[in-house]
């Protein structure tokens, strides 16, 4: 039908089961509609961390693009963010390249050159050079880890002698694939980590590029002994960023990032326990007790899951009757918040998110506690006819419903710098209560 | 060194400049890409993408289709995209990825066509060339699809789009595209503006409105100008002793002794340094390739270098 946005209710999605989820709702079924409340998702470059910010993570790093200069062209939004000035580099692919290959031949030059540069205005030179290739050389089927050796080389006959040239794939053809740009540079970031002796008093917490914010995880390992918790958005330096090399074990609270996980224990021995961000405050209690009997650690989370309660019922007696809706450019799983915001008695209007299979068992949940909930694929093509006056939501979450919701309170929930476990809920039910009383004001 | 950028950005891509003619025009704009592109264009490229909608999709590609070469996917995809959308024509917008694995657009075209009676476009940028060309490409295409002279126009503007002039921007209309050979006047306001008179064989005026504003600053001695070759050849027209240095096309038509179309960072470096000017007027994301510059800068912003307004 012209002119309406496409959705379905919760009730109807479970009715259809998760092997036959409309393709309206799948991603890679149809056209791609950007709304802007998608950038971060279609342009990679564009805001969060995408494979460029990503690639940058490790500290003492450069990135040269070597890539047509359309895909390197949002990255001055970038380049003008803290921390990423003289940091990203361009090599510029023409026409020709795509038939010779030419441009592969002059990396190693460009590499001296970047490495050079960099000297000169830094006064040291990089200790590592990430190379973003793009969707070209993924077809071209490039090997990049030759490229790199051969940069490499370069470097080292130029008096270089511990800088390291690595590949970084933006691949935005694999983005369904088993190795997703996002799972692959995570591999990237963490092959640069070289085996050395176990420090039983260290973990990391990986996953994330910026740090999880200080919360009760790091509260309950530090009460366990553990006296180095790094994650890669602390450390300071490369040599710094190194020791993560020496973990007991690392804590993952990303799922993209379990390839390098697997990676580093099969290299460097060092095994690896996963927890989740959720807002559920009994999944949050749950994931405590499994994860203090899988690390054979004791943990008492009785104190703060007690806050987190506090803070729910908090925000109830000021707002019994609150309905949400909820976008996926948050950082959530905007299905498993909505199961847990109406068990907290709150209503769930709309969810903008495509429903990946592995999020259908909380659209089940939901067809029990809310089936009218309504769902639209933020991707799809008539989102562009979207229209918020059938909507009765009070207040939204995720900078996609704001996008949609115009004058509705909205906290994007977006930052950088994610709050963890009950920290999470008590961080999102104050930031509710605070947005509501500004738009109420 | 060749190709290698240490301080700029790269600038707007050709296909950034197709869809910034076509943006305002009702289409149903299709990035053949993989996501990327489109992200790139809408979220970067395209000031009005926040305010205003304007259907603008990926062909969502992934891996397999680019390998297996699933035209007829694509295909299916926009019809199924074009019966839900409110649209007067279909526009297909390449990348790098169809340019690698040699994609037709023509048939691409015609496939499409055969199962729609929506008029279709089909641009082969590949993000690679910059910005003005693809302008004049997709304003060719417009001419080509839609031009058939039936009545007359008082007179259309070529090539004042966001990406050269920010807010100062001029959409040409299909109506003024149909009637393009017939109209009073052709005005070519930048090089993609010039290129497209051109290649269609109308007889144009060379004129930046949005340039003549630059005459209230001090302009007096030999200056550089480092932006579009119409904005330059304006001023000149008005008295202003330049050169003109662009990173965009230059035309005979335009070009005089001491201008020079650029390349690298180092050209542009190399030419304020050595030319003794008075004055230079470009964006100030330049200033920063000219640090011991000791003489006057006038901003002159140009999103497609920029980004900014």
């Amino acid at each position: 039908m012209v002119g309406k946005a496409v959705s379905f209710t919760a009730a109807e999605l479970a009715g259809l089961g998760k092997d036959s989820i409309p393709p309206e709702l799948l991603s890679g079924q149809g056209l791609v509609y950007s709304s802007p409340a998608t950038l971060a998702y279609n342009s990679p470059g564009a805001e969060g961390f995408g494979v460029k910010r990503a690639g940058l993570s490790v500290p003492e790093s450069v990135m040269l693009i070597l890539a047509p200069g359309c895909c390197g062209r949002n990255t001055s939004l970038i380049s003008n963010m803290p921390g990423y000035k003289n940091r990203f580099f361009y090599l510029e692919m023409n026409e020709a390249d795509l038939v010779t290959g030419k441009h592969l031949s002059r990396v190693p030059e460009a590499v001296s050159e970047v490495c050079s540069f960099t000297r000169e205005i830094k006064g040291k030179a990089p200790r590592v050079v990430m190379i973003c290739i793009t969707c070209v050389d993924a077809l071209l089927g490039t090997d990049m880890e030759r490229v790199c050796r051969k940069a490499e080389e370069a470097l080292r006959q130029n008096g270089f002698s511990d800088t390291r040239v690595r590949p970084c794939y933006m691949y935005a053809l694999t983005r369904e694939g088993r190795r997703p740009p996002m799972v692959h540079v995570r591999q990237t970031l963490y092959s640069l980590l070289e085996p050395m002796d176990k420090d039983p008093g260290s973990v990391n917490i990986i996953g994330n590029f910026a740090p999880l914010a200080e919360g009760e995880l790091q509260k309950y390992l530090r009460k366990a002994g553990v006296r180095n918790i790094r994650q890669i958005g602390t450390c300071e330096s490369y040599d710094e960023f190194l020791k993560m090399a020496c973990a007991n074990f690392n804590i993952v609270t990303d799922a993209e990032v379990r390839a390098a996980c697997e990676d580093m224990n099969t290299v460097l021995n060092i095994p690896y326990i996963e927890l989740t961000r959720v807002h559920g405050i009994d999944k949050i209690s749950l994931q405590y007790q499994a994860f203090a009997s899988a690390a054979g650690i004791k943990i008492d989370d009785s104190e703060d899951k007690s806050l987190a309660l506090e803070a729910v019922e908090d925000l109830r007696r000021s707002y019994p009757d609150l309905t949400f809706n909820i976008g996926e450019s948050s950082n959530c799983n905007p299905f498993e918040l909505a199961v847990a915001l109406v068990r907290y008695g709150f209503k769930v209007g709309e969810i903008y998110s495509n429903v990946a299979p592995e999020r259908f068992v909380y659209v089940k949940q939901l067809a029990k506690l809310s089936p009218e909930t309504k769902i639209f694929s933020n991707m799809e093509p008539t989102m562009l006819y979207y229209d918020v006056s059938g909507s009765e939501a009070d207040i939204t979450i995720g900078k996609d419903a704001g996008y949609y919701c115009p004058g509705i309170p909205n906290i994007p929930w977006n930052s950088d710098i994610k709050p963890f476990g009950y920290q999470g809920v008590i961080d999102l039910m104050k930031a509710i209560k605070d947005a509501l009383k500004e738009g109420r004001s | 060194m060749k190709g290698l950028r240490k301080v700029l950005t790269p600038f707007a891509p050709d296909q950034s400049g197709a869809v910034s003619v076509l943006y305002n025009l009702g289409g149903l704009i299709v990035v053949i890409d993989a996501g990327g592109c489109t992200g790139n264009i809408c979220g970067f490229d395209e000031p009005r993408w926040q305010n205003s909608k304007s259907a603008i999709f990926s062909a969502g590609l992934r891996d397999m289709d680019a390998i297996l070469g699933r035209d007829e996917l694509l295909v299916k995809k926009t019809i199924d995209a074009a019966t839900r959308i409110d649209c007067n024509f279909i526009a297909l917008i390449g990348t790098p990825v169809p340019a690698t694995i040699g994609t037709d657009y023509r048939a691409l075209k015609r496939m499409i066509e055969n199962k729609t009676d929506i008029p279709v476009l089909s641009i082969a940028t590949n993000g690679m060339r910059l910005y003005d060309e693809g302008e004049a490409m997709a304003y060719k295409e417009l001419a080509d699809v839609f031009a058939d002279g039936s009545s007359s126009a008082a007179s259309v503007t070529l090539g004042q789009t966001p990406l050269t002039y920010g807010n100062s921007f001029v959409d040409v209309t299909i109506e003024q595209m149909r009637n393009i050979s017939n109209s009073g006047e052709v005005i070519a306001a930048s090089a993609s503006g010039l290129s497209a008179a051109m290649g269609l064989g109308l007889d144009h005026k060379i004129l930046s409105t949005p340039a003549l504003k630059y005459l209230n600053e001090d302009l007096s001695g030999k200056v550089l100008v480092c932006h579009d070759e119409v904005f330059g050849k304006t001023l000149r027209d008005n008295g202003v002793d330049l050169d003109i240095a662009t990173f965009f096309t230059l035309h005979d038509e335009i070009r005089k002794e001491g201008d020079k179309k650029i390349t690298e960072e180092d050209e542009f470096t190399a030419m304020v340094y050595s030319g003794g000017y008075d004055a230079v007027v470009a964006d100030k994301c330049l200033m920063d390739l000219i640090p011991e510059y000791e003489g006057r800068f006038i901003d002159a912003p140009c999103f497609a270098v920029s980004g900014r307004m």
